[in-house]
Protein backbone atom coordinates (compact mmCIF):
# COMPACT_ATOMS: atom_id res chain seq x y z
CA UNK A 1 0.00 0.00 0.00
CA UNK A 2 1.42 3.67 -0.94
CA UNK A 3 2.19 5.75 1.69
CA UNK A 4 0.67 9.14 1.29
CA UNK A 5 1.14 11.89 4.16
CA UNK A 6 -2.33 13.80 5.22
CA UNK A 7 -1.34 17.09 3.84
CA UNK A 8 -1.46 20.39 6.22
CA UNK A 9 -4.67 21.19 4.45
CA UNK A 10 -6.58 17.84 5.27
CA UNK A 11 -5.58 18.95 9.05
CA UNK A 12 -6.38 22.31 8.96
CA UNK A 13 -9.96 20.93 7.69
CA UNK A 14 -9.71 18.45 10.21
CA UNK A 15 -8.97 20.89 13.39
CA UNK A 16 -11.77 22.88 12.01
CA UNK A 17 -14.18 20.17 11.78
CA UNK A 18 -13.12 19.19 15.62
CA UNK A 19 -13.55 22.75 16.73
CA UNK A 20 -17.09 22.54 15.37
CA UNK A 21 -18.31 19.37 16.44
CA UNK A 22 -17.07 20.59 19.95
CA UNK A 23 -19.16 24.29 19.26
CA UNK A 24 -22.13 22.01 18.61
CA UNK A 25 -21.68 19.55 20.93
CA UNK A 26 -21.71 22.10 23.81
CA UNK A 27 -24.56 24.55 21.98
CA UNK A 28 -26.76 20.71 21.92
CA UNK A 29 -25.93 20.12 26.11
CA UNK A 30 -26.64 23.78 26.87
CA UNK A 31 -29.93 23.31 25.21
CA UNK A 32 -30.96 20.34 26.35
CA UNK A 33 -31.07 20.77 30.13
CA UNK A 34 -34.73 19.80 30.50
CA UNK A 35 -36.63 18.73 33.51
CA UNK A 36 -37.55 15.56 32.45
CA UNK A 37 -36.10 12.99 34.91
CA UNK A 38 -34.36 10.66 32.11
CA UNK A 39 -31.92 14.13 30.83
CA UNK A 40 -31.75 15.50 34.67
CA UNK A 41 -28.42 15.89 36.07
CA UNK A 42 -28.67 14.13 39.45
CA UNK A 43 -26.36 15.54 42.30
CA UNK A 44 -25.62 12.16 43.55
CA UNK A 45 -25.13 11.83 47.54
CA UNK A 46 -21.39 12.30 47.99
CA UNK A 47 -19.23 9.87 49.24
CA UNK A 48 -17.61 11.83 52.41
CA UNK A 49 -15.61 9.13 55.22
CA UNK A 50 -17.61 8.45 57.69
CA UNK A 51 -17.10 11.50 60.22
CA UNK A 52 -16.28 10.40 63.72
CA UNK A 53 -19.30 12.86 65.49
CA UNK A 54 -21.83 13.85 63.28
CA UNK A 55 -23.60 17.35 63.30
CA UNK A 56 -26.91 17.93 63.95
CA UNK A 57 -28.57 20.62 61.75
CA UNK A 58 -32.41 21.88 63.08
CA UNK A 59 -34.61 22.71 60.48
CA UNK A 60 -38.30 23.68 60.14
CA UNK A 61 -40.90 21.09 59.20
CA UNK A 62 -44.04 22.29 57.97
CA UNK A 63 -47.20 20.62 59.54
CA UNK A 64 -50.87 21.24 59.70
CA UNK A 65 -52.90 22.99 62.51
CA UNK A 66 -56.27 21.97 63.78
CA UNK A 67 -56.49 25.59 64.17
CA UNK A 68 -56.71 27.07 60.71
CA UNK A 69 -55.92 26.04 57.83
CA UNK A 70 -52.30 26.71 57.48
CA UNK A 71 -49.14 24.82 57.72
CA UNK A 72 -46.67 26.09 61.01
CA UNK A 73 -43.55 25.35 61.16
CA UNK A 74 -42.29 22.80 64.20
CA UNK A 75 -38.13 22.99 64.07
CA UNK A 76 -36.40 19.78 64.53
CA UNK A 77 -32.95 18.17 64.62
CA UNK A 78 -31.32 16.05 61.75
CA UNK A 79 -28.32 14.54 60.70
CA UNK A 80 -25.96 17.87 59.26
CA UNK A 81 -24.67 16.20 56.24
CA UNK A 82 -22.33 17.56 53.44
CA UNK A 83 -25.18 16.47 50.75
CA UNK A 84 -28.71 18.31 51.17
CA UNK A 85 -29.40 15.68 49.44
CA UNK A 86 -29.35 13.46 52.32
CA UNK A 87 -30.79 16.10 54.85
CA UNK A 88 -33.80 16.58 52.36
CA UNK A 89 -34.55 13.11 52.68
CA UNK A 90 -34.68 13.15 56.29
CA UNK A 91 -36.99 16.37 56.40
CA UNK A 92 -39.39 14.50 54.38
CA UNK A 93 -39.33 11.07 56.32
CA UNK A 94 -38.94 13.29 59.75
CA UNK A 95 -42.69 14.94 57.92
CA UNK A 96 -44.00 11.57 57.54
CA UNK A 97 -42.82 11.01 61.21
CA UNK A 98 -44.97 13.83 62.30
CA UNK A 99 -45.11 16.40 64.60
CA UNK A 100 -44.20 16.43 68.74
CA UNK A 101 -46.49 19.22 69.31
CA UNK A 102 -50.08 17.65 67.95
CA UNK A 103 -49.27 19.57 64.97
CA UNK A 104 -50.96 16.87 61.63
CA UNK A 105 -48.47 15.45 59.21
CA UNK A 106 -50.62 15.27 56.02
CA UNK A 107 -48.74 12.58 54.73
CA UNK A 108 -49.53 8.56 55.57
CA UNK A 109 -47.49 7.43 58.06
CA UNK A 110 -46.96 3.98 56.64
CA UNK A 111 -45.31 6.45 53.53
CA UNK A 112 -41.47 5.85 52.80
CA UNK A 113 -39.17 7.73 50.84
CA UNK A 114 -38.01 5.68 48.04
CA UNK A 115 -35.69 8.15 46.41
CA UNK A 116 -34.57 11.52 46.44
CA UNK A 117 -32.59 13.71 44.16
CA UNK A 118 -31.86 17.04 42.98
CA UNK A 119 -31.00 18.66 39.56
CA UNK A 120 -28.44 21.25 39.13
CA UNK A 121 -31.53 23.51 37.94
CA UNK A 122 -32.77 23.45 41.31
CA UNK A 123 -35.69 20.87 41.39
CA UNK A 124 -35.89 18.31 43.94
CA UNK A 125 -37.25 14.72 42.88
CA UNK A 126 -39.11 13.07 45.68
CA UNK A 127 -40.05 9.55 45.29
CA UNK A 128 -42.64 8.16 47.76
CA UNK A 129 -44.25 4.79 48.43
CA UNK A 130 -47.53 3.91 46.81
CA UNK A 131 -48.99 4.29 50.52
CA UNK A 132 -49.27 8.17 49.63
CA UNK A 133 -51.59 7.65 47.27
CA UNK A 134 -53.21 4.51 48.44
CA UNK A 135 -53.21 5.66 52.31
CA UNK A 136 -54.37 8.99 50.91
CA UNK A 137 -57.90 10.35 52.72
CA UNK A 138 -58.31 12.24 48.83
CA UNK A 139 -60.23 16.14 48.94
CA UNK A 140 -58.64 18.82 47.65
CA UNK A 141 -57.58 20.20 50.73
CA UNK A 142 -56.08 16.92 51.83
CA UNK A 143 -54.22 16.68 49.17
CA UNK A 144 -52.79 20.45 48.81
CA UNK A 145 -51.70 20.01 52.57
CA UNK A 146 -49.72 16.88 51.42
CA UNK A 147 -47.95 18.39 48.61
CA UNK A 148 -47.24 22.15 50.31
CA UNK A 149 -45.90 20.25 53.20
CA UNK A 150 -43.52 18.47 51.34
CA UNK A 151 -42.88 21.28 48.39
CA UNK A 152 -42.46 24.08 52.04
CA UNK A 153 -40.35 22.34 54.16
CA UNK A 154 -37.94 21.24 51.22
CA UNK A 155 -37.82 24.92 49.73
CA UNK A 156 -37.93 26.65 52.72
CA UNK A 157 -34.63 24.79 54.39
CA UNK A 158 -32.62 23.81 51.46
CA UNK A 159 -31.67 27.10 48.78
CA UNK A 160 -30.44 24.84 45.87
CA UNK A 161 -34.33 23.72 46.40
CA UNK A 162 -36.15 25.76 43.76
CA UNK A 163 -39.06 23.28 42.79
CA UNK A 164 -40.42 20.13 43.71
CA UNK A 165 -41.79 17.17 41.70
CA UNK A 166 -43.14 14.27 43.15
CA UNK A 167 -42.98 11.00 41.92
CA UNK A 168 -45.01 7.66 43.30
CA UNK A 169 -43.29 4.50 43.30
CA UNK A 170 -40.87 6.08 40.35
CA UNK A 171 -43.18 7.16 38.49
CA UNK A 172 -44.87 10.57 37.61
CA UNK A 173 -48.22 10.56 38.71
CA UNK A 174 -51.47 12.31 37.41
CA UNK A 175 -52.88 12.95 40.93
CA UNK A 176 -52.15 11.33 44.51
CA UNK A 177 -56.51 11.43 44.60
CA UNK A 178 -58.24 13.21 41.77
CA UNK A 179 -57.60 16.69 42.61
CA UNK A 180 -53.85 18.26 42.97
CA UNK A 181 -52.08 18.42 39.17
CA UNK A 182 -48.49 16.24 39.89
CA UNK A 183 -47.04 15.98 36.50
CA UNK A 184 -45.25 19.39 37.01
CA UNK A 185 -42.91 20.71 39.62
CA UNK A 186 -44.21 22.87 42.40
CA UNK A 187 -42.66 25.82 43.75
CA UNK A 188 -43.18 26.62 47.53
CA UNK A 189 -46.38 28.77 47.87
CA UNK A 190 -45.57 30.52 51.03
CA UNK A 191 -49.13 31.97 51.91
CA UNK A 192 -49.90 28.85 52.74
CA UNK A 193 -47.77 29.06 56.33
CA UNK A 194 -48.61 30.33 58.99
CA UNK A 195 -47.04 33.72 60.28
CA UNK B 1 -0.93 0.60 9.22
CA UNK B 2 -0.15 4.38 8.87
CA UNK B 3 -2.65 4.00 5.66
CA UNK B 4 -5.65 2.84 8.03
CA UNK B 5 -4.69 5.79 10.09
CA UNK B 6 -4.99 8.37 7.69
CA UNK B 7 -8.26 6.57 6.04
CA UNK B 8 -9.91 6.90 9.46
CA UNK B 9 -8.55 10.29 9.58
CA UNK B 10 -9.96 11.21 6.53
CA UNK B 11 -13.33 9.84 7.73
CA UNK B 12 -13.43 11.60 10.41
CA UNK B 13 -12.52 14.88 8.73
CA UNK B 14 -15.83 14.30 6.79
CA UNK B 15 -18.13 13.41 9.71
CA UNK B 16 -16.60 16.16 11.35
CA UNK B 17 -17.60 18.65 8.20
CA UNK B 18 -21.03 16.71 8.16
CA UNK B 19 -21.53 18.35 11.77
CA UNK B 20 -20.06 21.52 10.83
CA UNK B 21 -22.21 21.70 7.50
CA UNK B 22 -25.14 21.14 10.28
CA UNK B 23 -23.71 23.56 12.40
CA UNK B 24 -23.72 26.61 10.07
CA UNK B 25 -27.36 25.76 9.08
CA UNK B 26 -28.33 25.72 12.91
CA UNK B 27 -26.52 29.47 12.77
CA UNK B 28 -28.22 30.88 10.24
CA UNK B 29 -31.50 29.44 11.66
CA UNK B 30 -33.98 30.18 8.53
CA UNK B 31 -37.38 31.11 9.60
CA UNK B 32 -41.14 29.86 8.83
CA UNK B 33 -43.25 33.00 9.34
CA UNK B 34 -46.86 32.94 9.66
CA UNK B 35 -49.60 35.79 9.42
CA UNK B 36 -52.98 36.08 9.19
CA UNK B 37 -55.46 38.73 8.20
CA UNK B 38 -59.68 38.83 7.67
CA UNK B 39 -61.28 40.00 4.39
CA UNK B 40 -64.72 40.07 3.28
CA UNK B 41 -65.76 36.77 3.44
CA UNK B 42 -62.78 34.77 4.55
CA UNK B 43 -59.52 34.59 6.96
CA UNK B 44 -56.52 34.17 4.99
CA UNK B 45 -53.50 32.89 6.31
CA UNK B 46 -50.06 33.13 4.41
CA UNK B 47 -47.00 31.28 5.65
CA UNK B 48 -43.77 32.18 3.98
CA UNK B 49 -40.90 29.06 3.88
CA UNK B 50 -37.77 30.58 3.82
CA UNK B 51 -37.14 28.26 0.44
CA UNK B 52 -39.37 25.99 -1.33
CA UNK B 53 -39.93 23.32 0.77
CA UNK B 54 -41.91 20.22 0.54
CA UNK B 55 -45.39 20.51 2.81
CA UNK B 56 -48.67 18.82 3.31
CA UNK B 57 -51.99 20.75 4.40
CA UNK B 58 -54.44 18.65 6.13
CA UNK B 59 -57.57 19.71 8.25
CA UNK B 60 -58.60 18.15 11.21
CA UNK B 61 -61.28 19.16 13.02
CA UNK B 62 -60.81 22.32 14.03
CA UNK B 63 -56.83 22.26 13.19
CA UNK B 64 -55.09 23.05 10.30
CA UNK B 65 -52.02 21.72 10.20
CA UNK B 66 -48.75 22.24 7.53
CA UNK B 67 -46.04 19.29 7.93
CA UNK B 68 -43.10 20.11 6.85
CA UNK B 69 -40.34 17.56 6.21
CA UNK B 70 -36.73 18.98 6.22
CA UNK B 71 -32.97 17.53 7.73
CA UNK B 72 -32.71 21.29 8.47
CA UNK B 73 -33.74 23.38 11.69
CA UNK B 74 -36.07 26.50 11.36
CA UNK B 75 -37.54 28.61 13.62
CA UNK B 76 -41.15 30.23 13.82
CA UNK B 77 -42.01 33.50 13.52
CA UNK B 78 -45.79 33.67 14.01
CA UNK B 79 -46.94 36.63 13.81
CA UNK B 80 -50.23 38.53 16.32
CA UNK B 81 -53.24 36.82 15.11
CA UNK B 82 -55.11 39.04 13.32
CA UNK B 83 -58.13 37.14 12.30
CA UNK B 84 -61.27 36.30 14.40
CA UNK B 85 -61.54 32.95 13.15
CA UNK B 86 -58.21 32.17 14.28
CA UNK B 87 -57.45 31.21 17.97
CA UNK B 88 -52.99 30.61 17.90
CA UNK B 89 -50.60 29.46 16.03
CA UNK B 90 -48.27 26.98 17.20
CA UNK B 91 -45.71 24.37 15.89
CA UNK B 92 -44.55 21.07 17.35
CA UNK B 93 -41.27 19.34 15.29
CA UNK B 94 -40.21 15.47 15.71
CA UNK B 95 -37.09 14.21 14.15
CA UNK B 96 -37.43 16.23 10.90
CA UNK B 97 -40.89 16.38 10.51
CA UNK B 98 -42.41 19.95 11.45
CA UNK B 99 -46.04 20.56 11.73
CA UNK B 100 -47.23 24.16 12.06
CA UNK B 101 -50.80 24.32 13.77
CA UNK B 102 -53.45 26.44 13.11
CA UNK B 103 -55.90 26.19 15.32
CA UNK B 104 -59.42 27.43 14.29
CA UNK B 105 -62.04 28.52 16.53
CA UNK B 106 -64.77 25.91 15.35
CA UNK B 107 -64.31 23.15 12.47
CA UNK B 108 -66.95 24.54 10.66
CA UNK B 109 -64.60 25.90 7.90
CA UNK B 110 -63.63 25.48 4.36
CA UNK B 111 -60.05 25.82 3.04
CA UNK B 112 -58.67 26.94 -0.24
CA UNK B 113 -54.95 26.96 -0.29
CA UNK B 114 -52.94 27.60 -3.40
CA UNK B 115 -48.83 28.95 -3.52
CA UNK B 116 -46.91 31.61 -4.72
CA UNK B 117 -43.44 30.33 -5.96
CA UNK B 118 -41.49 33.15 -6.03
CA UNK B 119 -42.13 34.41 -2.42
CA UNK B 120 -42.19 30.25 -1.82
CA UNK B 121 -45.40 30.65 0.30
CA UNK B 122 -48.47 29.13 1.01
CA UNK B 123 -51.88 31.11 1.22
CA UNK B 124 -54.91 29.40 2.90
CA UNK B 125 -58.16 31.02 2.65
CA UNK B 126 -60.36 29.77 5.05
CA UNK B 127 -63.75 30.07 4.76
CA UNK B 128 -66.67 29.57 7.52
CA UNK B 129 -69.57 27.57 6.58
CA UNK B 130 -73.05 27.49 7.62
CA UNK B 131 -74.37 25.92 10.95
CA UNK B 132 -75.24 22.42 10.05
CA UNK B 133 -79.27 22.25 10.42
CA UNK B 134 -81.11 21.39 13.49
CA UNK B 135 -80.69 18.37 15.43
CA UNK B 136 -81.53 17.51 19.14
CA UNK B 137 -78.69 17.13 21.47
CA UNK B 138 -78.30 13.33 21.58
CA UNK B 139 -78.19 11.78 24.91
CA UNK B 140 -74.38 10.41 24.80
CA UNK B 141 -74.67 7.12 26.00
CA UNK B 142 -70.58 7.33 26.73
CA UNK B 143 -69.94 10.81 27.88
CA UNK B 144 -65.91 10.22 26.96
CA UNK B 145 -67.09 9.29 23.13
CA UNK B 146 -66.10 11.38 20.50
CA UNK B 147 -67.68 15.05 19.77
CA UNK B 148 -71.17 14.38 19.29
CA UNK B 149 -72.01 15.57 15.81
CA UNK B 150 -75.71 17.12 16.57
CA UNK B 151 -75.86 20.97 16.68
CA UNK B 152 -78.59 23.14 17.93
CA UNK B 153 -79.09 26.19 15.96
CA UNK B 154 -80.00 29.09 17.41
CA UNK B 155 -80.21 32.41 15.87
CA UNK B 156 -76.87 35.22 16.59
CA UNK B 157 -78.32 37.14 19.52
CA UNK B 158 -76.18 39.74 18.08
CA UNK B 159 -77.58 40.51 14.79
CA UNK B 160 -81.69 40.71 13.58
CA UNK B 161 -80.52 39.16 10.33
CA UNK B 162 -81.52 35.55 9.50
CA UNK B 163 -78.01 33.72 9.84
CA UNK B 164 -76.64 33.99 6.41
CA UNK B 165 -74.71 31.28 5.28
CA UNK B 166 -71.28 32.43 5.68
CA UNK B 167 -70.99 34.43 9.04
CA UNK B 168 -67.64 35.53 10.82
CA UNK B 169 -68.96 35.97 14.39
CA UNK B 170 -67.75 33.94 17.78
CA UNK B 171 -68.90 30.34 17.71
CA UNK B 172 -70.62 30.69 21.18
CA UNK B 173 -73.22 33.28 18.57
CA UNK B 174 -73.58 30.67 16.12
CA UNK B 175 -73.90 27.40 17.53
CA UNK B 176 -75.45 25.53 20.44
CA UNK B 177 -74.81 26.80 23.93
CA UNK B 178 -73.33 24.25 26.08
CA UNK B 179 -72.50 24.17 29.58
CA UNK B 180 -70.39 20.80 31.31
CA UNK B 181 -70.97 19.43 34.62
CA UNK B 182 -68.13 17.51 35.62
CA UNK B 183 -69.07 15.23 38.88
CA UNK B 184 -65.97 14.63 40.45
CA UNK B 185 -64.84 10.64 40.68
CA UNK B 186 -66.72 7.88 39.54
CA UNK B 187 -66.12 4.65 38.95
CA UNK B 188 -63.26 3.16 41.34
CA UNK B 189 -62.41 6.24 42.15
CA UNK B 190 -64.30 6.93 45.29
CA UNK B 191 -63.24 10.24 46.16
CA UNK B 192 -63.21 11.19 50.03
CA UNK B 193 -65.73 9.19 52.32
CA UNK B 194 -67.31 10.62 55.50
CA UNK B 195 -66.99 8.82 58.64
CA UNK B 196 -70.44 7.32 57.68
CA UNK B 197 -69.67 5.79 54.61
CA UNK B 198 -71.08 8.79 52.47
CA UNK B 199 -68.83 8.81 49.00
CA UNK B 200 -67.88 11.42 47.50
CA UNK B 201 -68.62 10.36 44.12
CA UNK B 202 -72.40 10.18 45.02
CA UNK B 203 -72.65 13.12 46.36
CA UNK B 204 -71.59 15.18 43.10
CA UNK B 205 -73.17 12.98 40.86
CA UNK B 206 -76.34 13.83 43.00
CA UNK B 207 -76.06 17.51 42.86
CA UNK B 208 -74.46 17.80 39.37
CA UNK B 209 -78.36 15.94 38.04
CA UNK B 210 -79.94 18.82 40.01
CA UNK B 211 -77.99 21.30 38.78
CA UNK B 212 -78.59 19.53 35.07
CA UNK B 213 -82.51 19.77 35.93
CA UNK B 214 -81.98 23.25 36.95
CA UNK B 215 -80.45 24.66 33.81
CA UNK B 216 -81.93 23.27 31.44
CA UNK B 217 -84.99 24.56 32.90
CA UNK B 218 -84.78 28.08 32.53
CA UNK B 219 -81.88 28.46 30.51
CA UNK B 220 -81.38 28.27 26.94
CA UNK B 221 -78.38 26.09 27.19
CA UNK B 222 -77.30 22.13 26.85
CA UNK B 223 -75.89 20.81 29.64
CA UNK B 224 -73.53 17.99 28.91
CA UNK B 225 -72.22 15.76 32.33
CA UNK B 226 -68.69 13.84 32.01
CA UNK B 227 -70.93 11.47 33.89
CA UNK B 228 -74.59 10.83 34.15
CA UNK B 229 -73.75 7.33 36.03
CA UNK B 230 -71.18 5.96 38.62
CA UNK B 231 -68.35 5.09 35.98
CA UNK B 232 -64.77 6.22 35.78
CA UNK B 233 -63.77 9.04 33.58
CA UNK B 234 -60.28 10.29 32.99
CA UNK B 235 -59.90 13.66 34.20
CA UNK B 236 -58.35 14.15 30.66
CA UNK B 237 -61.61 13.18 29.27
CA UNK B 238 -63.40 15.19 31.39
CA UNK B 239 -62.07 18.22 29.86
CA UNK B 240 -61.97 16.59 26.83
CA UNK B 241 -66.02 16.17 26.82
CA UNK B 242 -66.10 20.25 27.39
CA UNK B 243 -63.91 21.14 24.45
CA UNK B 244 -65.32 18.32 22.35
CA UNK B 245 -68.73 20.41 23.09
CA UNK B 246 -67.44 23.68 22.82
CA UNK B 247 -68.71 24.43 26.12
CA UNK B 248 -69.19 27.90 27.23
CA UNK B 249 -68.67 27.34 30.70
CA UNK B 250 -67.44 24.16 32.97
CA UNK B 251 -68.21 23.68 36.44
CA UNK B 252 -67.00 20.50 38.50
CA UNK B 253 -68.79 19.45 41.60
CA UNK B 254 -66.68 18.15 44.39
CA UNK B 255 -67.13 17.50 48.36
CA UNK B 256 -63.95 18.34 49.93
CA UNK B 257 -61.95 16.47 53.22
CA UNK B 258 -58.80 17.40 54.94
CA UNK B 259 -56.31 16.03 57.59
CA UNK B 260 -58.17 18.46 59.95
CA UNK B 261 -61.21 17.22 61.95
CA UNK B 262 -62.96 20.72 62.11
CA UNK B 263 -62.39 21.84 58.56
CA UNK B 264 -66.00 23.11 57.11
CA UNK B 265 -67.20 24.95 54.69
CA UNK B 266 -67.69 25.78 50.90
CA UNK B 267 -65.09 27.18 48.62
CA UNK B 268 -64.61 27.85 44.96
CA UNK B 269 -61.17 27.12 43.11
CA UNK B 270 -60.16 28.54 39.68
CA UNK B 271 -56.90 27.08 37.99
CA UNK B 272 -53.65 28.03 39.09
CA UNK B 273 -50.73 27.54 37.07
CA UNK B 274 -48.43 26.75 39.77
CA UNK B 275 -45.78 29.49 38.70
CA UNK B 276 -43.70 26.75 36.56
CA UNK B 277 -41.59 27.54 33.99
CA UNK B 278 -43.39 26.00 31.61
CA UNK B 279 -46.47 27.34 32.45
CA UNK B 280 -44.88 30.87 32.41
CA UNK B 281 -43.68 29.62 28.56
CA UNK B 282 -47.12 28.82 28.18
CA UNK B 283 -48.66 31.33 29.42
CA UNK B 284 -46.11 33.78 27.05
CA UNK B 285 -46.78 32.20 24.20
CA UNK B 286 -50.61 32.61 24.50
CA UNK B 287 -50.31 36.10 25.32
CA UNK B 288 -48.15 37.08 22.81
CA UNK B 289 -48.57 35.74 19.65
CA UNK B 290 -45.52 37.27 17.96
CA UNK B 291 -43.38 35.32 20.63
CA UNK B 292 -40.68 33.44 18.52
CA UNK B 293 -40.45 29.53 19.63
CA UNK B 294 -36.78 29.23 19.31
CA UNK B 295 -37.44 25.84 21.58
CA UNK B 296 -40.60 24.39 20.00
CA UNK B 297 -42.23 21.87 22.03
CA UNK B 298 -40.96 18.40 21.10
CA UNK B 299 -43.44 15.93 20.39
CA UNK B 300 -44.41 13.10 18.32
CA UNK B 301 -47.84 12.72 16.72
CA UNK B 302 -50.87 14.54 16.64
CA UNK B 303 -52.21 13.44 19.73
CA UNK B 304 -49.44 14.83 21.63
CA UNK B 305 -50.37 17.94 19.57
CA UNK B 306 -53.91 17.93 21.15
CA UNK B 307 -52.46 17.21 24.20
CA UNK B 308 -50.23 19.93 24.21
CA UNK B 309 -52.90 22.51 22.87
CA UNK B 310 -55.53 21.53 25.45
CA UNK B 311 -52.45 21.61 28.11
CA UNK B 312 -52.54 25.17 27.76
CA UNK B 313 -55.89 25.66 27.20
CA UNK B 314 -57.39 27.01 30.86
CA UNK B 315 -54.28 29.26 30.98
CA UNK B 316 -56.36 31.74 28.67
CA UNK B 317 -59.59 31.88 30.34
CA UNK B 318 -58.25 32.48 34.31
CA UNK B 319 -59.06 35.97 34.37
CA UNK B 320 -63.07 34.66 33.43
CA UNK B 321 -62.51 31.65 35.45
CA UNK B 322 -61.97 34.10 38.51
CA UNK B 323 -64.89 36.07 38.00
CA UNK B 324 -67.38 33.09 37.27
CA UNK B 325 -66.20 31.37 41.28
CA UNK B 326 -66.09 34.80 43.19
CA UNK B 327 -69.68 34.89 41.71
CA UNK B 328 -70.68 30.91 42.30
CA UNK B 329 -69.03 31.32 46.32
CA UNK B 330 -70.92 34.36 46.59
CA UNK B 331 -74.67 32.61 46.35
CA UNK B 332 -72.47 29.40 47.99
CA UNK B 333 -72.46 31.87 50.70
CA UNK B 334 -75.96 33.35 51.01
CA UNK B 335 -77.78 29.87 49.88
CA UNK B 336 -76.12 27.10 52.09
CA UNK B 337 -75.09 28.76 55.70
CA UNK B 338 -71.71 27.29 55.07
CA UNK B 339 -68.93 28.88 56.72
CA UNK B 340 -67.13 31.23 53.47
CA UNK B 341 -63.66 29.78 52.93
CA UNK B 342 -63.37 32.17 50.05
CA UNK B 343 -62.10 31.24 46.34
CA UNK B 344 -58.95 30.11 45.67
CA UNK B 345 -56.33 28.58 43.09
CA UNK B 346 -54.62 25.51 42.77
CA UNK B 347 -53.75 23.57 39.94
CA UNK B 348 -56.17 21.03 39.44
CA UNK B 349 -56.04 18.45 36.91
CA UNK B 350 -59.35 18.74 35.99
CA UNK B 351 -59.14 22.18 35.15
CA UNK B 352 -56.01 22.53 33.52
CA UNK B 353 -57.12 21.47 29.85
CA UNK B 354 -60.58 23.14 29.98
CA UNK B 355 -61.09 25.73 27.00
CA UNK B 356 -63.96 28.10 28.36
CA UNK B 357 -63.99 29.48 31.71
CA UNK B 358 -64.25 26.87 34.57
CA UNK B 359 -64.31 26.33 38.05
CA UNK B 360 -64.22 23.36 40.50
CA UNK B 361 -67.15 24.01 43.29
CA UNK B 362 -66.27 22.36 46.93
CA UNK B 363 -69.99 22.05 48.58
CA UNK B 364 -68.64 21.17 52.09
CA UNK B 365 -66.01 18.72 53.84
CA UNK B 366 -67.18 15.22 53.88
CA UNK B 367 -64.10 14.84 56.48
CA UNK B 368 -66.59 16.91 58.89
CA UNK B 369 -69.18 14.34 60.21
CA UNK B 370 -71.65 17.50 60.75
CA UNK B 371 -71.48 18.29 57.18
CA UNK B 372 -71.24 15.13 55.87
CA UNK B 373 -74.55 14.92 57.42
CA UNK B 374 -75.67 17.78 55.51
CA UNK B 375 -74.34 17.01 52.09
CA UNK B 376 -75.83 13.49 52.25
CA UNK B 377 -79.51 15.73 52.25
CA UNK B 378 -81.34 16.10 49.46
CA UNK B 379 -82.55 19.72 50.76
CA UNK B 380 -78.78 20.56 51.04
CA UNK B 381 -77.57 19.00 47.88
CA UNK B 382 -80.59 20.78 45.96
CA UNK B 383 -79.43 24.73 47.54
CA UNK B 384 -75.42 23.37 46.23
CA UNK B 385 -77.38 23.63 42.99
CA UNK B 386 -79.56 26.26 43.14
CA UNK B 387 -76.06 28.39 44.37
CA UNK B 388 -74.25 27.17 41.45
CA UNK B 389 -77.18 27.53 39.03
CA UNK B 390 -78.06 31.30 40.51
CA UNK B 391 -74.10 32.17 39.92
CA UNK B 392 -74.57 30.86 36.49
CA UNK B 393 -77.21 33.31 35.78
CA UNK B 394 -75.57 35.71 36.79
CA UNK B 395 -72.40 35.41 35.21
CA UNK B 396 -74.24 34.73 31.95
CA UNK B 397 -75.83 37.68 32.27
CA UNK B 398 -72.60 39.86 33.15
CA UNK B 399 -71.14 38.45 30.13
CA UNK B 400 -73.40 38.86 27.42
Amino acid sequence: MKKRAITPAQWTLFGLSLIAVLILVAVLFRGAGGEKIKSAAVTSPSESPAEPAPEAKTIALFFLSEDDNLLHPEQRKILASPSIVEEAEQAVEELIRGSDKGYISPLPPETKVRQLFVTKEGVAYVDLSREIMESHPSGSSAELATVYSIVNTLAYNFKPIKKVFILVEGSEKETLSGHINLSQPFVPLYSLNAR
Amino acid sequence: MRALNKTTAKRLAHFCLFFFSLLSFAAAQPTIRVSSQDHDDYSRVIVTFPSSLPFTLEKDGNLLMVRISSASSFRLKAEPVKSRLIKSFSWVTSGDLYIIVIDVRHDRFRQDSFQIEKKHQLVIDLYELAELPVGEAAVVEAPEAAPEPEKKEEPPPSTEVAAPPVEGSSPEANGIRTIVIDPGHGGLEIGAKGKFGTLEKDITLAISLRLKALIEKSLAFHVELTRDRDMDVSLENRAAIANNHRAELFISIHANSSYRRNANGSETFFLSLNATDEEARRLAYLENNSAELDSPLATGNKDDIMMILWDMAQSAYLKQSQRLAEIIQDELNSLLGTRDRGIKQAPFKVLTGVACPAVLVEAAFLSNPEEERDLAQQSFQENVAQAVYRGLVRYIKLMS
